[in-house]
């Protein structure tokens, strides 16, 4: 493990927590944003992603608030999710680089 | 947000889907986000979302069942890992002999498939001890 290409919904769950702790919902409407509106998590997808990027340590329960009388748990990245967010990026990039590279001599024909 | 207390019983109903240990832990957190999801006056879950819940739940019971099938196999591993070689090299042997004999046929292909899985499982339970 380590090498295989990371799911979307898992690489935008980790950024959605690379900037500060965040609760389900506030995760959801991160990622909605981010991805300009073209991700919609649901909770169940949601959740079973939490709870396989807990197991695996890249993230962790902040803390919890009770707001409305309603449970709030609040996720962040650890030091090993950060790691991996970053190396998934860059590889990313690295992709991203060459296909905008050999398409541009197309694009200016 | 919705504060309806039928849709509420209606997702609470859908979570029971859940495994126990899950439902314990992030029942409450999982609801919160469902309603907070949910625009005001909805009493009914979408389709969509009653999906999404019902493969959630069902990829987590299977994710839950296949740990415990793994650790029970780690733990014990000095008498399942010589146990599933001696039966996947019988099962080769089998299929040799049978096939040698031509006595084999269409199921034969089970016997192959089986002895594969035997292997496969030694050596994973012999890669989980070098980790560890």
């Amino acid at each position: 493990m380590g090498t295989r290409a990371m799911q979307e919904a898992t690489f935008l769950i980790l950024t959605a927590l690379a900037g500060s702790s965040q609760h389900g919902y506030g995760i959801i409407t991160d990622i909605e944003q981010i991805s300009d509106r073209r991700v919609r998590l649901r909770a169940g997808t949601l959740y079973t992603a939490l709870e396989r990027l807990r197991t695996d340590g890249l993230i962790a329960v902040d803390r919890e608030e009770i707001v409305d009388s309603r449970l709030r748990r609040y996720y962040r990245l650890t030091p090993t999710g950060a790691e991996r967010l970053a190396a998934e990026a860059a590889r990313l990039q690295a992709n991203a680089v060459v296909a905008m590279s050999r398409l541009d001599p197309v694009g200016a024909r | 947000m919705s504060d309806d207390p039928d849709l509420e019983r209606r997702f609470r109903r859908l979570l029971a889907c859940y495994p126990a240990a899950f439902r314990r832990e992030h029942e409450q957190e999982i609801l919160s986000v469902l309603m907070a999801g949910a625009e005001e006056g909805r009493r009914w879950p979408r389709l969509a979302e009653v999906a999404d819940l019902l493969r959630s739940a069902t990829s987590m019971r299977l994710r839950t069942r296949l740990r415990t099938s793994w650790a029970w196999e780690y733990r014990h591993r000095r008498v399942t890992v010589p146990v599933r070689v001696i039966s996947g090299i019988w099962l080769v042997a089998l299929t040799v002999i049978l096939y040698g004999y031509g006595l084999g046929g269409w199921w034969g292909v089970l016997l192959v498939p089986a002895a594969a899985a035997h292997f496969y499982v030694a050596y994973r339970s012999l890669r989980h001890r070098a980790q560890s």
